[in-house]
């Protein structure tokens, strides 16, 4: 016998929605209320293809954490709060960044989720951040696209790359303009075929259209990542006769592609990998004298350290913390991500993802990042906007900064002096 | 002309790398009839072989070929003798090879990444961005070594299979295998050998790509795929098709930029593949067992 009323036969359907509602209100209340500490979450590519990076991320992360550990906590309306950090390795896979990304948030409780290293990582996971209203800072995603999607609780640290593409040409148009370089001056366009090498070649292809003729843009092609072969692609470009040779790639294929280049006999007055250039593993596997005068852009760069500032407190710790070792980029986007978070949580006086937001969208930080000045603009989808740095490998292994001037430690060269020879 | 030159060089050269990798997995095909999804983690760890001989001994990567042959050789022994000879033989053990040997990759890959970490390496010797002039055209030191072992490698085998006793009991076991044991031959041997031997080629495949590319323990892959596209255009089994099968691919890559974007030139060896399984499945040289 049934002991239903057969009047409201959606009765016991309704009282559990109503249950489940309330469990789901219930992290967002308990995140409003007075809490003891504060939780913040995070995936890193520890193993798997992006293990590399996620381990330089990691030792960014582990530094602004010891740092505010080592001052008792954050001060958080009035009282210091104890901060703590849940780290889980996403093992290079998207699959592994969303759902880890959810247990964070759904499982573990945590208040504030910093970001996974590489941008499809972070496109993938941040989704879950945006659903579940969770502030989610990260320094690991470049490319526009993540950001054009306007989510409101996403930071991004990382410029976009097209900013480096258009970096890396002003600095050739102070060249073309001193004569250096030829005018007009064709370019060979190479772009790995992601959304890293599409935000690259709008941003030299802008240049160059906005230039009134100065560059021409006479080969633009993608690759695949990974190719094991451009001995095409490097056929074309040398019938191209071209100027300056730019390129954006990853490190193998960077590395793939110039021991076929300096193999073909080839030179151009300006050759440049993008943001790569000056690696030591790149350095190991093609020899000083064939990367040398290779141009590069990043985000950050330990020279930005020589001179009193963010940068050079962050280059002093790092090297207290890790044996002497130089910090690269990397590190300093991870600890500059997670310090952003914690100025944010401080400023808003109150472990409130709502609050914590609301401060990340309108602060403006002293950075230890290009400009000196951090903010997360909504025009440009809470995305970074700070400049890149532009460096040039030298024969002595060094690799200065040569522009923007007010940071550069030494003069440039161009045309390229390899060619000469 | 001088473009047609460099491509044509291009080509041939790139046909020496594809040759070189899909041997060992038409081998193993042709006589055991399991393909060897394992071939990728056997390329990826002849690579690191290479590279801690190199590394490690300073030794040149050429001079490590026995080496890293002889280890793989035995690698390829121990992996029949303990899993792949327990799998049903014909149709029925299809899809368990398969997983086993795909699970074989998978442990070697992440033992790679335990060992070694993900970073990329690269094997870098004094010749490493060397080239020489050739017909107007510069080519690389070592993709003309990698070719001139593309070459040798095939005629080796065929030298093996067809004037000594073990590779006239090889090409017999893969005819008929039941007919062997009844003449003798020793077939689960036979069968072990040619693992092996399938095996160490892909080693030095793994190599010669270290002498070339960045690697890490996702290397492999790549690899893999190219190899399968190269084997069954060549015609499973097909020793003398593979290497013809190889430069096919190759010449259609690389003179695919003259009418195509770059980035859809990698896929023009699929859509070669495609259209041999539908016209000629059996493989442009097809039909041929071993030579």
């Amino acid at each position: 016998m049934s002991t239903r009323n057969p009047r409201r036969p959606y009765a016991p359907l309704l009282l559990a929605l109503a249950a489940l509602a309330a469990a789901a209100a219930l992290p967002g209340a308990a995140a409003a209320a007075d809490k003891d500490k504060i939780l913040i979450g995070a995936t890193l590519p520890l193993t798997g293809a992006e293990a590399r990076v996620g381990g330089f991320f990691k030792e960014g992360y582990d530094l602004a954490f010891e740092q505010v550990s080592k001052a008792g906590g954050l001060e958080v309306g009035g009282k210091k709060l104890p901060v703590q950090f849940l780290l889980l390795d996403d093992t290079s896979t998207q699959a592994s960044a969303v759902s880890l990304a959810d247990r964070l948030v759904n499982s573990d409780r945590v208040d504030f989720l910093l970001g996974t290293y590489a941008s499809h990582l972070v496109e993938a996971q941040s989704t879950v951040a945006e659903q579940n209203r969770v502030p989610y800072v990260n320094g690991g995603g470049g490319a526009t696209k993540i950001y054009k999607r306007k989510f409101k609780y996403l930071f991004g640290l990382i410029s976009p790359v097209e900013l480096l593409g258009g970096t890396l040409m002003q600095w050739m148009d102070e060249q073309q303009k001193a004569g250096k370089l030829p005018k007009p001056a064709k370019i060979a366009l190479l772009w790995e075929n992601t959304a890293h090498g599409k935000d690259f070649r709008k941003g030299v292809s802008d240049f160059a259209g906005k230039s009134g003729g100065a560059y021409q843009v006479v080969v633009d092609e993608s690759f695949e990542l990974n190719a094991r072969d451009f001995g095409a692609l490097l056929g074309k470009v040398k019938a191209a006769n071209v100027d300056l040779f730019l390129v954006d790639a990853h490190l193998p294929d960077y590395i793939t592609m110039h021991r076929q280049y300096v193999a073909n006999g080839m030179c151009h007055k300006v050759v440049s990998y993008g943001a790569r250039g000056g690696e030591k593993d790149a350095v190991k596997a093609l020899g000083q004298e064939n990367v040398n005068y290779v141009l590069s852009g990043v985000w950050w760069n330990a020279q930005l350290g020589t001179k009193p500032g963010p940068s050079q407190e962050f280059v002093k710790a790092f090297k207290a913390k890790y044996g002497g070792r130089e910090p690269e980029w990397f590190q300093a986007l991870a600890y500059e991500s997670a310090r952003a978070l914690f100025t944010a949580i401080q400023q808003a006086g109150k472990v409130d993802r709502e609050a914590v937001r609301a401060k990340l969208a309108s602060m403006k930080m002293p950075s230890l990042l290009p400009g000196g000045t951090l903010e997360f603009k909504a025009e440009f989808g809470q995305q970074a906007q700070n400049s890149f740095v532009v460096q040039q490998n030298q024969p002595d292994g060094t690799s200065p900064i040569i522009f923007p001037k007010d940071v550069a430690s030494a003069a440039g060269v161009a045309p390229n002096p390899r060619c000469a020879k | 002309m001088d473009r047609f030159v460099d491509l044509a060089v291009s080509a041939v050269l790139l046909a020496g790398l594809y040759a070189t990798m899909a041997y060992g997995l038409g081998l193993i095909y042709g006589v055991l009839r399991v393909v060897n999804l394992a071939h990728g983690g056997v390329i990826m760890a002849g690579a690191y072989l290479g590279w801690i001989l190199h590394g490690w001994l300073g030794l040149d990567p050429y001079l490590a070929i026995p080496l890293v042959v002889g280890v793989t050789f035995l690698l390829g022994v121990l992996t029949y003798r303990v899993l792949v000879r327990h799998l049903p033989r014909g149709a029925a053990g299809g899809p368990a090879s398969l997983l086993l040997l795909f699970g074989v990759w998978l442990v070697l890959r992440n033992a790679a990444y335990l060992l070694f970490s993900g970073n990329d390496q690269t094997i870098r010797t004094a010749y490493s961005t060397r080239a020489i002039p050739l017909l107007g055209s510069y080519v690389s030191v070592n993709r003309l070594a990698v070719l001139a072992i593309a070459v040798v490698t095939p005629a080796a085998l065929q030298l093996l299979l067809k004037r000594t006793y073990l590779g006239r009991a090889i090409r017999a076991v893969a005819q008929n295998a039941d007919s062997c044991t009844l003449v003798g031959i020793d077939v689960e041997r036979i069968y072990t050998i040619t693992f092996g031997l399938g095996t160490a080629l892909a080693g030095l495949a793994g190599l010669l790509s270290a002498t070339i590319f960045s690697f890490n323990p996702g290397f492999g892959s790549g690899e893999l795929l190219k190899s399968f596209v190269v084997v069954v255009l060549g015609g499973l089994g097909s020793v003398f098709g593979t290497g013809i099968a190889a430069l096919v691919l190759a010449v259609v890559e690389v003179f695919a930029i003259l009418v195509l974007p770059s980035y859809l030139t990698a896929a023009v060896g699929f859509v070669m593949l495609v259209l041999v399984l539908v016209f000629r499945p059996g493989g442009l040289f097809g039909q041929r067992v071993l030579g």
